[in-house]
């Protein structure tokens, strides 16, 4: 572990980083622009140069470099010796913001990245108050780009991140610099816009506010955001990420660090797929039917109505007439807490997966890649908990059925009753599963939009989109990724692990972090979370 | 103030169009490829040799030459608009590029390009109506020392007057480029130390120009 020295101070750092990422890791916040630690380095924008000592050619003793060196470039060696808190760096650094800043429409208060902007981070903080440019500035026009992102020319630091990353993480290369010198600018060439399903990256690896994201452009200013950290429920990669929302609205989301599983990246299906959760004409109150009346009953009664029913069944027709269809998007806690009632009002019930939605294939990025040079993959499985259903299913035993085994043996007659989980953001019961549905004699359906399962059902129960649930989901490598709940449910509506929970017969709120205790005892790989490292302070 | 936006969606307007680079061109470029390493590296002499045959390298060929190489458009639009060498719009049979470095300035260039704007009748990036010549600046063309400087095609005009300028547009071989070789190198040994040995520079003005 090489051991350098920062401004005074030994830091050990990680093998083969550049000093600018030892500094970062360190606490250290140290201006950057061009350098990602997820893309080629360049040493372009200048901001990051340093004071590194190097031998004096007439002494040999080390001196401090007549030359000032760009730590994002510099590779970490054992016993260098470097520092930023020096006059020279910071006229460097007031230099540079000056230049970066001379065609800045300074337009912050329309512009969306006001308020995560490095630009007026580090203006603020190794900037110069006054620019002494007094030519025009240049005005260089819009963009569009491409279908989810606008380019603001004049925003532009020409860090080239963008170009970087379609050339070596989606391997599209839409993206280009065009001109030279003054007049350089990010460009797409005509008629081939970004088109690659990772596109909505470069708006987050822009550090100032040029690339911009059309769906979210003018809707909420940063500060409003809360973010709370989830995990993608889009497809069966698990990419972290956060749901950024005000006031129990979802405004966007943004990927999370996560090394090896998404590492700063997420896909355009995931970020832009989250508008269903608003969607009005979601299911939002429970509903119970008996006979031809139906109600909606008070919540505060629904674990005692649910439970009754399923023991009125089990005493009518056996617990082996009963079956559970668990959806893979469930957390575990919510799949656990169902299975255990079940379970335990009916041992002999039969547990099954629901379908698994796919589309297409699995892609690897860059396109074209394959084993150690896939930096990305964006998994065919369109949802995000089947190795965590399959997972639970297995430590429960008994009767486990896939979903065609379970479709066969229900339409030879030999299930009478089902609780049937959907929550697909899709739609999902085809005419086959509502004609089997039509005939069991007690079905419960927890869904979240209306379709042809519910005119059947017994009892009807909200389920939540991902952004209001609390627990784990297993992704396709096998992770347990636990996550937090951003949102309230739809008014009306309760939680799926609430209910669930009560239903089970247990008390008082519903957490994630409680449940998965005592799933954990039962099934020790609960106990193995995957969570990551947060990204340091000061790294972008 | 009207602010446009520029759509990239939008295929450039020549697109769709029958194909530009004749099979011979094509050819041309890849008889370049056992030279490097990779394909792409063959850009600059295919964007050479397109300006060759098409007179400047509109964006279609751009899309063609990335076929050719197996790379982005994006990537022969970065380097083909990085060296102002290469026209994506047509231009000129000659592209005069007249120096705006200080020096030249100093010297009078400025009197020498409106000189030219006058005579062609056009301003800066623009093309005569004969379709003759294209006029430019450029910030330095390396003839300091004897400003102000003009380039036409491959040959460098110097100490222009704007009262030159004329006679350079007339002349037939104003863009030619005749190799200029000291006394010495023609004949070391039957004029050594003759002092007009060293005055090349000036009989390069005087046939530069004339
Ligand atoms: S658009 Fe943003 S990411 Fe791209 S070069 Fe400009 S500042 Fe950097
Ligand atoms: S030069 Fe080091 S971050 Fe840009």
């Amino acid at each position: 572990m090489p051991r350098i020295i920062i401004d005074g101070r030994p830091i050990d750092c990680r093998e083969d980083i550049s000093v600018l990422q030892a500094a970062l890791d360190a606490g250290g916040d140290v201006p950057h622009y061009c350098y990602h630690p997820g893309l080629s380095i360049v040493a372009s924008c200048r901001l990051c140069l340093m004071e590194m000592k190097v031998p004096n050619p007439r002494t040999q003793e080390p001196d401090w470099s007549p030359k000032l060196l760009p730590a994002c470039q510099t590779p970490v060696r054992d016993g260098m010796e470097v520092r930023f808190h020096s006059e020279r760096v910071r006229e460097n650094q007031r230099s540079c913001m000056e230049f970066f800043l001379l065609n800045h429409p300074l337009d912050c208060p329309v512009c969306d990245q006001s308020g995560e902007c490095w630009l007026q981070d580090y203006s603020f903080k190794f900037g110069r108050a006054e620019s002494r440019m007094i030519d025009e500035k240049c005005k260089n026009p819009k963009k569009d780009v491409g279908p989810h992102t606008l380019l603001y020319q004049d925003r532009c630091v020409m860090c080239t991140r963008c170009v970087r990353f379609t050339q070596e993480i989606s391997g599209t290369s839409e993206l280009c610099v065009v001109n030279r010198g003054s007049r350089c600018e990010i460009d797409a060439f005509p008629g081939k816009p970004l088109a690659n399903p990772l596109q909505g990256n470069v708006v987050d690896l822009c550090p100032v506010g040029a690339l911009l994201d059309k769906q979210f452009l003018f809707r909420q200013r940063v500060w409003l955001l809360t973010s709370t950290p989830s995990i993608c429920a889009g497809c069966a990669t698990g990419c972290a990420i956060w749901v950024d929302h005000n006031q129990g609205t979802l405004w966007r989301l943004r990927p999370r660090y996560n090394p090896g599983v998404n590492d700063w990246w997420m896909c355009d299906d995931g970020r832009f797929g989250w508008r269903y959760v608003h969607d009005g004409k979601r299911i939002a109150a429970p509903r119970v039917r008996r006979g031809s009346e139906q109600t909606t009953p008070d919540w505060a009664a629904v674990p005692q109505l649910v439970r009754f029913r399923i023991e009125e069944h089990v005493r009518r027709h056996g617990g082996a007439t009963l079956a559970a269809v668990l959806s893979p998007f469930m957390t575990c806690e919510e799949a656990w807490l169902l299975i255990r009632v079940l379970r335990d009002k009916a041992p002999a019930s039969t547990l099954v997966l629901g379908p698994v939605p796919t589309a297409g294939e699995t892609r690897h990025f860059p396109v074209g890649a394959t084993g150690n040079t896939v930096k990305f993959t964006i998994q065919a499985e369109k949802c995000p908990n089947r190795r965590g259903i399959e997972l639970l299913l297995a430590a429960a035993g008994g009767n486990v059925l896939t979903f065609e085994q379970f479709a066969e043996q229900a339409g030879k007659g030999e299930f009478k009753g089902a609780w049937i989980v959907g929550g697909y953001p899709q739609p999902w019961v085809d005419k086959a599963t509502a004609k089997l549905a039509a005939q069991f004699e007690l079905l419960i359906v927890q869904d979240i939009f209306e379709n042809d399962l519910l005119p059947g059902a017994a009892i009807v129960l909200p389920a939540c989109a991902w952004a209001e649930r609390e627990g784990c989901f297993v992704n396709a490598r096998g992770l347990i990724q636990p996550f937090q709940r951003a949102l309230n449910p739809p008014a009306g509506a309760q939680r799926d692990g609430q209910y669930l929970y009560e239903i089970a017969g247990f008390q008082g709120l519903y957490s994630g972090v409680r449940v998965r205790a005592m799933m954990a005892e039962k099934i020790p790989a609960f106990a193995q979370l995957h969570e990551p490292p947060p990204m340091p302070r000061h790294a972008h | 103030m009207a602010w446009p936006t520029i759509d990239r969606n939008q295929p450039a307007g020549d697109s769709g169009a029958a194909p530009l680079l004749s099979e011979a061109v094509r050819e041309k470029i890849r008889s370049f490829f056992a030279r490097y390493e990779t394909k792409r590296a063959a850009l600059l002499p295919a964007l050479h040799i397109v300006q060759d045959a098409l007179g400047h390298v509109p964006p279609q060929a751009m899309v063609e030459v990335a076929e050719v190489l197996d790379i982005a458009p994006a990537a022969v639009l970065d380097t083909a608009s990085f060296y102002t060498h290469f026209w994506t719009h047509p231009k000129g049979a000659q592209v005069i590029v007249v120096c705006r470095g200080l020096t030249c300035e100093v010297l009078g260039g400025n009197a020498v390009l409106e000189e030219l704007k006058r005579l062609l009748g056009i301003d800066e990036h623009g093309t005569s109506a004969d379709g003759r010549y294209s006029l430019v600046t450029e910030d330095c063309l390396a003839g300091c020392d004897h400003g102000p400087c003009l380039l036409i095609g491959e040959k460098l005009h110097r100490r222009v007057r704007p009262e030159d300028v004329a006679r350079i547009l007339a002349d037939p071989d104003n863009g030619r480029l005749a190799y200029e070789r000291s006394t010495l190198f023609d004949a070391p040994s039957s004029a050594p130390g003759e002092p007009g040995a060293g005055n090349g520079t000036g009989g390069v003005h005087e046939k530069g120009s004339g």
